[in-house]
């Protein structure tokens, strides 16, 4: 009859519980809370050897419940957060990382700190892997904090440098703060993860302390790292800094070449464009015709007038100039078979005509230049254009007229 | 799209996943996750976070108690898939011997058995008809010369039939006939060699476990909303399959008022298999509707115009069962085919199909699923490819070269042991780059921009893996929503996320992609039935088992109404309804603060308890038209037959010599009852004796009035008792037997086409001639009295019961009297239970049994009476 008692008080635990998530799933948190209270004495004979166990199940319920319960308040969130911390030695970490999350976002940036600095301090026998990882995220997000304070206190620095007097406690305070962010988020930013606000802000310091070499190796150890995952915000961060530090062309496009490899959709290919269109060297002109083109083969470019009046712009060059058409023709024959109804489709010219007319614009100057004058989309927007009493379209009319050659050339 | 400043802090591992695993009731809830500085670039006092889970979302509710259908089921009754009781091997010893074990055991010989009995062409086709003549059925001795080459088989069969019998005892011995029967024509008598059969029967008892454990084949769902061109016309299309195979396409009006209501009668298109899944995208304005069953797939094309015919375009065939069908949303005309081979296609309405990826192996680790799952990726060029271990994508102009990987089940993204994809889905409306993947325990969203490494994940807790997704994009600055189904729970999660701007107040950086809100779970099919009128027990087990068939598919629609949004949520079910709810945007009370999110709290119970009026209409509506479609009950409850081809043999019914004059008026009379196909229990007059009144037959002894009333009470012939008793006149008495005996005879040469009764004549036909006339002679004045157990069931022959007729039958069973008739003491038991049954009750309702009739003489009368509603043979093997 024991195991039988075992066995009826496993089902009600599960019953009990299915009725919380039940309620939890259909917002009803008094109800929620109300099972729960009665799921605590699952704890009593808490044998089990799940995923989860009853002490988690509580913590995650619990928090669940006090977000949204109506008449829960900051103050009973923190007293369950400090009963569910001693309830499960193995969460610990975890769970005083969430609590630090909660009040952060609740904006008690210093009772987070509190929190953080008292987690630190937490020793309980050999850490297991994923506490050794949770407790490198508390130090990161210590460090965070302490980057902030010390941003605080730099800008106090900088309003009263302004106003002509500097106050050393300050200074001091400020550099106390540096030091101890430094040492933390310098510890996190070497193992392989993602970790954009420490890089930025671990960079901010050195920068800003004159460690120009220490940071760029930080960037590029984390744009280039091949443990790291391909983050182009990596990227995005070495070319910032590169052009903060004004580096070279050569460089920033070097920065910029690799960034396209992996992501050719970025929205710094623009940039990338423009600045390989002002080269000289025929071979990063023809380099940035692949950048436009490669970004608006992606659906998320479809609309973007600028890159289509970048792409118009460098074909028209190369149009008027007659040299080069090759490289239009290379980059058009892989696309010929789908960019027609892909971009210059009579259904798109009608919808890009009444919503954006620019960019409807450089798509026909594009469309009549690459499938000629007979093109739908051409048609339709240049005739639109024409009756609209539009110079422009009167212009790019003739233009493509005048270019009729060049398609032959091209599709031919 | 631009790519957020920046994202969630999280770890990168790399190799297969740590994390042990298990389903957890409750791992999605109360986690932020991480946290980010919500508005980059701002410099302020203090740094406002936001978290990666639990910000504030949009708060909706449902407008009603429960989801309400909106097509009235089809014609025809849905036939249920089958269930586990159905392979699984169930005796008390084999349970025994399972106790403690989790494995199934799969009941293979009874399977195979009914393989046999239901294919006998297939099974023993061409050997059955070349030795049709060396195999003897009957009954009498073989003359010399028919010995030479003919075996008699009659008392295999018994031994078959006996085996049968003792099915599950432990001390089942093999007789020894059957195993030199067996063993001699082993190698020869079937058509498919027996070990090859039992491998392919074999083979398809585990897909069928397999599937019943989890079908994947429905993957994607079978349901698509087709919304109008223009936002301001509430009609939209409704595509989804029906007919009883679910191999009909319907393309249906639908108008989206407070219920929406269908409207005109729906395109249908018949097509040549059960439709698994229905993908749409809408390309220049055009929508095209890509149709997957197991080995067709088909696409059609709907003008965006409303009342424009759907037309169809282009069916491919493949010869491996296809597991994927999805429609670019990219370019008009293209999809992208998978085939459980391993093999992806992309497929130009205009060039054909285009072998993009042939892989029998799984991609990142083994794994023995050959599901396969393609979709379309922010480059028109560049597809998805994905099976269980993740997903990768490939350029179309060099599949070979040109690809790279988009997620992984492992320690990239975090995921658990054991996880695996369910479903991927290109969230291309919500975002050009993003994706979602779901597994049996989370859902994640993946920018393709930063592959491997999840934007977004959460533990979904649903119960049974989500193998339906629907995508609700949100306009800029409100969150976008996704809805997840399950197929066998029925289950249905609302979430929302948003990767949209901060807001153009913060200077519009994008931020990361975040959580919002929490996640909702929405009313089911089977939610509604209680919300329907009170059943009979009966129609209410049906109607349950209809409103739980697994769903098939999912789908919504957003509603806006001015200032009044609304959703509606459509799902479908594998008995092929329809079935919606809406759920309404509360923007009565805009949150205050960031965090606290949703629920004032105000009313706990934010859906209404009963259905609105027009719901309940509609419920009424649907429940008519379902019990007029299922009047037929179900064919699964067979009332019991028995075969009376070897209960008694032409010596059994002679009888030893001299018989008494009793004995002989009985079995006289019960051969004829049984060639009449009547009852023993109502014995009736017999027309060669004039004078057998049934009072002869008493008992000895004058009975006392009170047990002469309780016998004819328990005969359920109680009124006439006391009308016999109450008329003194005996001639008004003889008057009512002559008038009786007359109705009888009549009754009988209404019959008589059924004297040539042969031995092989089973029961059961008559038992459906009986309850044919019976339903059609019952009148609507008798009394209830006769409902009672004991009385004849509700369609008995117009013939008034004599009040002692049991009294004979009693005679009759016992042992005694059977020694006397000389039937051996074996069949006396069947025969007891044979006659037992017409003393129970009325066998089930007065359902219209087939009837079963393997023989080769039928009696016409019989066979047509039969022949309307035919059932599955099961002649004897091979005979």
């Amino acid at each position: 009859s024991s195991s039988e008692h075992k066995l009826n008080f496993k089902k009600s635990k599960e019953a009990c519980l299915s009725y919380i998530q039940d309620a939890l799933l259909q917002k009803q948190w008094k109800r929620a809370a109300e099972f729960l209270t009665c799921y605590v004495e699952s704890l009593e004979k808490d044998y089990s050897r799940e995923h989860i166990g009853p002490s988690e199940m509580i913590w995650r319920i619990g928090t669940e419940i006090l977000w949204h319960h109506s008449q829960s308040s900051m103050k009973e969130f923190n007293c369950f957060m400090e009963q569910m911390k001693t309830l499960g030695v193995k969460r610990y970490l975890k769970v005083c990382l969430e609590h630090v999350f909660h009040l952060l976002c609740d904006g008690q940036i210093d009772e987070a700190y509190q929190n953080l600095s008292l987690a630190e301090s937490w020793r309980f026998g050999e850490q297991t892997a994923i506490q050794d990882k949770e407790m490198k995220l508390i130090q990161a997000y210590r460090g965070l904090l302490d980057y902030y304070s010390w941003s605080k206190q730099k800008n106090i620095l900088l309003e009263h440098s302004e106003d002509g007097f500097s106050d050393l406690a300050v200074e001091q305070e400020m550099h106390g703060y540096f030091r101890k962010a430094a040492v933390n988020l310098k510890e996190i930013i070497k193992i392989p993860g993602v970790w954009d606000i420490f890089v930025k802000c671990y960079v901010d310091l050195l920068e800003f302390y004159g460690d120009h070499n220490e940071a760029r190796q930080v960037l590029n150890e984390y744009a280039y790292n091949s443990k790291f995952p391909a983050n182009p915000n990596a990227h995005v961060y070495l070319y910032q800094f590169l052009k903060r530090q004004g580096e070279s062309k050569k460089s920033l496009i070097s920065a910029l070449k690799i960034l396209h490899d992996i992501v050719p959709s970025h929205e710094l290919m623009i940039d990338f464009n423009t600045m390989l269109q002002k080269s000289k060297k025929r071979k990063k002109r023809r380099l940035g015709l692949e950048v436009i083109f490669a970004a608006l083969d992606y659906a998320g470019w479809k609309e973007n007038t600028k890159a289509w009046s970048c792409l118009a712009k460098q074909v028209k060059q190369i149009v008027i100039s007659e040299k080069h058409l090759d490289w239009i023709k290379q980059e058009w024959s892989s696309r010929k078979d789908w960019w027609p109804a892909f971009h210059f489709s009579r259904y798109l010219a009608k919808r890009n005509w009444q919503e954006n007319k620019s960019l409807s614009y450089e798509k026909a100057l594009v469309a009549g230049i690459l499938l000629g004058k007979g093109c739908k989309y051409f048609k339709y927007v240049s005739h639109q254009g024409c009756k609209a009493q539009l110079k422009r379209f009167r212009m790019l009319k003739k233009f493509v007229n005048r270019h009729s050659p060049v398609y032959l050339r091209i599709s031919g | 799209m631009e790519f957020p400043a920046a994202l969630f802090p999280s770890y990168f591992g790399a190799g297969p996943p740590r994390e042990e695993g298990g389903p957890a009731p409750v791992a999605g809830w109360g986690e932020h996750g991480q946290v980010l500085e919500g508005v980059p670039g701002r410099r302020q006092a203090q740094p406002a976070f936001v978290p990666r889970r639990g910000a504030t979302g949009e708060r909706w509710e449902a407008a009603d108690a429960a989801a309400v259908p909106v097509l009235l089921p089809s014609a025809g009754c849905w036939i249920p898939s089958a269930k586990p009781q159905d392979i699984l091997y169930r005796s008390s010893l084999c349970r025994k011997l399972q106790a403690g074990k989790t494995g199934a055991t799969l009941d293979f010989a009874r399977q195979l058995g009914h393989f046999f009995v239901d294919h006998p062409e297939d099974a023993f086709g061409s050997m059955g008809r070349l030795l049709h003549k060396n195999f003897y059925l009957g009954n009498s001795k073989l003359k010399r010369p028919a010995r030479n080459s003919t075996i008699r088989m009659t008392a295999l069969v018994e031994d078959i039939d006996r085996l049968e019998a003792r099915r599950g005892c432990p001390r089942q011995h093999l007789a020894s006939r059957l195993r030199w029967f067996s063993h001699l024509c082993r190698d020869w008598l079937f058509e498919v060699p027996l070990g090859l059969l039992a491998d392919c029967l074999h083979e398809e008892l585990m897909q069928q476990w397999s599937s019943l454990l989890f079908d994947d084949s429905l993957t994607g769902g079978a349901l698509a909303w087709l919304p109008p061109e223009d936002e301001g016309t509430p009609v939209g299309c409704l595509v989804h399959p029906g007919g009883q195979a679910m191999n009909h396409l319907y393309f249906q009006d639908v108008v989206l008022e407070e219920l929406p209501r269908t409207r005109g009668s729906p395109a249908q298109f018949e097509l040549s298999g059960r439709i698994q899944q229905v993908a749409t995208a809408r390309v220049d304005g055009q929508d095209f509707v890509g149709v997957r069953s197991d080995y067709h797939c088909g696409v059609w094309r709907v003008p965006g115009k409303r009342g424009a015919a759907p037309t169809p375009l282009q069916v491919i065939r493949t010869d491996v069962p296809a597991s994927c069908l999805t429609v670019s949303p990219h370019l008009p005309g293209e999809l992208s085919v998978c085939t459980q081979s391993g093999t992806v296609y992309l497929w130009s309405i205009e060039t054909g199909l285009q072998q993009l990826r042939h892989d029998p192996q799984t991609m990142f680790f083994r794994d023995h699923s050959p599901w396969r799952w393609s979709d379309f990726t922010g480059h028109p060029r560049v597809l998805s490819c994905a099976d269980r271990t993740g997903l990768q994508c490939l350029d179309a102009r060099a599949p070979r070269k040109c690809h790279f990987d988009l997620f992984k089940v492992g320690e990239e993204a975090g995921c658990q042991q054991g996880e695996r994809v369910v479903l991927p889905m290109y969230l291309g409306r919500a975002h050009p780059s993003q994706y979602l993947v779901t597994t049996q325990f989370s859902m994640y969203v993946l920018d393709e921009r930063l592959p491997l490494v999840p934007v977004l994940k959460w533990a979904h807790m649903m119960k049974a893996p989500p193998l339906f997704a629907h995508l609700m994009p949100g306009k800029p600055g409100r969150s976008h929503k996704v809805l997840l189904g399950a197929s066998r729970t029925q289950e249905l999660l609302l979430l929302q996320y948003w990767d949209s701007f901060w807001g153009v107040s913060s200077g519009g950086s994008q931020l990361a992609c975040q959580l919002v809100g929490t996640p909702q779970k929405l009313h089911s099919i089977a939610g509604c039935l209680q919300h329907l009128p009170t059943q009979l027990p009966h129609r209410h087990h049906l109607l349950q088992q209809r409103l739980a068939a697994p769903a098939a598919g999912l789908t919504a629609t957003l509603q806006e109404d001015g200032s009044h949004k609304s959703m509606l949520i459509f799902q479908l079910s594998e008995a092929g309804d329809v079935f919606c709810q809406r759920l309404t945007h509360n923007t009565a009370q805009p949150p205050a603060t960031p965090l606290r999110d949703e629920e004032p709290c105000a009313n706990p119970q934010p859906s209404p308890a009963v259905p609105s009026p027009a719901a309940a209409l509609q419920y009424r509506c649907w429940l008519r038209a379902f019990s007029r479609a299922c009047r037929e009950p179900p064919r699964h409850t067979w009332p019991p037959s028995l075969s009376q081809r070897r209960l008694f043999t032409r010596r059994d019914l002679e009888g030893p010599a001299g018989p008494s004059s009793l004995q002989r008026q009985m079995r006289q009379q019960l051969r004829q009852t049984m060639e009449e196909g009547g009852r023993i229990q109502h014995r009736e007059p017999l027309a060669l004796q004039p004078p057998p009144l049934p009072e002869t037959l008493e008992p000895a002894g004058d009975p006392d009035p009170l047990s002469a009333r309780l016998t004819a009470a328990w005969a359920g012939d109680w009124e006439q008792w006391w009308e016999e008793r109450t008329s003194f006149s005996v001639a008004q008495r003889q008057q009512a037997l002559r008038e009786r005996r007359r109705r009888q005879k009549r009754a009988r040469s209404r019959r008589s086409l059924s004297a040539s009764f042969t031995s092989s004549l089973t029961y059961q036909s008559e038992l459906s001639e009986l309850s044919d006339t019976g339903l059609s002679l019952l009148s609507p004045s008798r009394p209830p009295i006769l409902s009672q157990e004991g009385s004849p069931p509700a369609g008995s022959p117009p013939v008034h019961h004599s009040a002692t007729s049991a009294a004979p039958d009693e005679a009759l069973l016992s042992s005694q009297s059977l020694r006397c008739h000389g039937i051996p003491k074996e069949r006396r038991k069947t025969l007891r239970d044979y006659l037992s049954v017409w003393a129970e009750g009325p066998p089930e309702p007065p359902e219209p049994p087939g009837s079963q009739a393997s023989q080769l003489c039928i009696p016409s009368s019989q066979s047509q009476l039969s022949s309307s509603q035919t059932r599955r043979k099961r002649p004897r093997m091979g005979f």
